[in-house]
């Protein structure tokens, strides 16, 4: 039904989540933004409708067709049940027959659209990304309060606010125009980034929810990348840096769920399709001059997913890269990451005084910590990396990493 | 007249299979906060129910009955009364109905005992349809 573009491989097991996606999509472009809660339930009066006749009747063969027929079809019911003037009628009209054919470039593009409309600059960061999983990505409010470690209270303000704050600037259905492209696509990047790290930052056995914003972020991410008029060599560094990274999580945990660094990871486990198509957006990323920071993150998990081994990792490339970055713009965060890299190219005792002076910056997070830890066991100062431990142990309130922490601990003494 | 030989097939009595009706029984259910991966679970629970019945050539056939309550006809004549209902609101309502095949009840309850409706809060009702001859 869709083209090879469409990455269906990466969508395998959530057709409906993507169908949800795809029919408000289109039916807000044919309908309008503003009419966007009455498609929402439209569509969800669609799928439950599936829900409660494909049992009988089978699947039908071409189950997005049926579903979006079923979807307009309601849509319609509803505005006319809501509105008794006959001017609807005849807006209804004009509106694409329900038997036309819908191509997958149409479907492409109206999800962009959406992206476009959910992502936009003057909502705040986090309500784009929820509006992006409610709206785009086909995920229920209670999957997106699970996600963010929130509520559905919470959740569903946030994106009724965003959905007023759209619908008062009169939001239509469009591409941004070529000058408005950049700034919106940049505002765009920035959202599916965040998602990507909302759902990747969490450790195995926790919410598996976090997984799907992963490849929630791949999915759009390549879509971008697939069309003209949004691709771009960023794009596809986005797209790179997200693969690689993906490609890895296989292996984070080990067969008791438990957790692995980098070093202690099983190789084999990574995802050789997921590296393939990080390679594949990678070559993409470098025609061009432009080199963003995506660019320089993407080089980084390229470089520590191709290496053929922990030890035969480039380190000398990844520390150009973090010092390009952190000339950009520093962060305390990717300055732990780097000296991490530094302890590999110039001693645990550089990297060590590194950390010293970084600490006042990562006072509260509990990942300095645990690699303080490892650097003062290294140097032969167990009752210091105990005492690091403990600290990073008082910081942490993720299960899998407070095992971590334990088993450390254990090792020690 | 010749006397004519009976053919050999109508002497030999087909194995004959019967059928049951499992009537699918329903609470109506607000489903407007199921995610569609939720739904889409759900359908594939159905269809891999369905599916292994067919498999096993026991799989006759199924209908939906349309959630509008029907209609209740009651009484001759002069008596005779049309009633709507009952309504989704109502305890209960009947969701639709599946026809398979089997050698028995106990075979029939054994293939009817994995369909999906039991597990999401329905219950089925397991009639043998009377063979007609």
């Amino acid at each position: 039904m869709l083209d090879e573009n469409y990455n269906t491989n990466d969508t395998v097991g959530h057709l409906f989540r993507d169908h949800a996606g795809m029919m408000v999509a289109s039916l807000c472009r044919s309908f309008g933004f503003d009419k966007i809660d009455t498609v929402e339930d439209a569509v969800q009066d669609a799928l439950i409708a599936a829900m409660k006749t494909w049992p009988y009747s089978g699947v039908p063969e071409n189950q997005f067709g049926w579903l979006l027929r079923t979807a307009k079809n309601r849509c319609i019911d509803i505005l006319r049940r809501n509105n008794r003037s006959t001017s609807i009628d005849e807006d209804i009209q004009n509106i694409v027959d329900t038997d036309a054919l819908y191509f997958a470039n149409e479907i492409s593009e109206d999800q962009l659209r959406m992206i476009f409309a959910c992502c936009h600059p003057e909502i705040s960061p986090d309500s784009r990304v929820a509006l992006t999983l409610k709206i785009v990505g086909g995920f229920s409010v209670a999957e997106i309060a699970n996600a963010f470690l929130s509520n559905t209270e919470s959740v569903t303000r946030l994106i009724s606010r965003a959905k007023a704050k759209l619908r008062d600037f009169g939001l239509r259905m469009e591409m941004p125009g070529p000058n408005e492209l950049p700034a919106r696509l940049d505002s765009v990047l920035k959202s599916l980034y965040l998602m990507f790290n909302e759902g990747y930052s969490a450790s195995t056995g926790e919410a598996l929810i976090r997984k799907d914003l992963v490849f929630e972020a791949i999915r759009l991410a390549s879509l971008l990348a697939s069309h003209p008029v949004t691709t771009s060599p960023t794009v596809d560094a986005l797209a790179a840096l997200f693969y690689f990274q993906a490609a890895r999580m296989p292996a984070r945990s080990d067969h008791n769920g438990e957790l692995l660094i980098l070093a202690e990871q099983d190789r084999e486990m990574w995802d050789k399709r997921l590296i393939s198509r990080g390679t594949h957006h990678l070559r993409l990323s470098a025609s061009g001059d432009t080199i963003s920071d995506y660019h320089l993150e993407a080089e980084i998990a390229a470089i520590y997913t191709l290496a053929a081994e922990y030890r035969s990792t480039d380190w000398q490339r990844i520390l150009s890269a973090y010092d390009k970055l952190q000339n950009r713009q520093f962060s305390a965060v990717r300055e732990l990451n780097k000296i991490i890299v530094i302890g590999e190219t110039d001693g645990p005792e550089a990297a060590y005084s590194l950390l010293l002076e970084l600490e006042a910056k990562l006072s509260q997070y509990n990942l300095f910590f645990i690699t303080k830890a490892h650097y003062q066991a290294l140097l032969d100062r167990p009752e210091l990396a105990a005492a690091s431990l403990k600290m990073a142990e008082s910081l942490t309130t993720n299960e899998s990493v407070r095992r971590f922490i334990a088993t450390k601990l254990r090792v020690l003494k | 007249m010749a006397y004519k030989q009976p053919l050999k097939t109508e002497l030999k009595r087909e194995k004959f299979m019967p059928q049951y009706m499992l009537i699918l029984h329903e609470e109506p259910m607000d489903y407007s906060q199921m995610s569609p991966e939720d739904i889409e679970a759900v359908i594939r629970e159905y269809i891999e129910w369905s599916q292994a019945v067919e498999a096993k050539g026991k799989y006759v056939g199924g209908q939906k009955l349309k959630d509008d309550g029907g209609r209740q006809l009651n009484g001759f004549g002069s008596e005779f009364r049309v009633t709507d209902g009952p309504y989704a609101e109502a305890k209960e309502i009947i969701g639709g109905f599946f026809t398979i095949s089997a050698t028995d009840y106990n075979e029939a309850v054994e293939l009817a005992a994995d369909c999906p409706h039991l597990k999401f809060g329905g219950r089925i009702e397991l009639h043998e349809i009377q063979p007609t001859d």
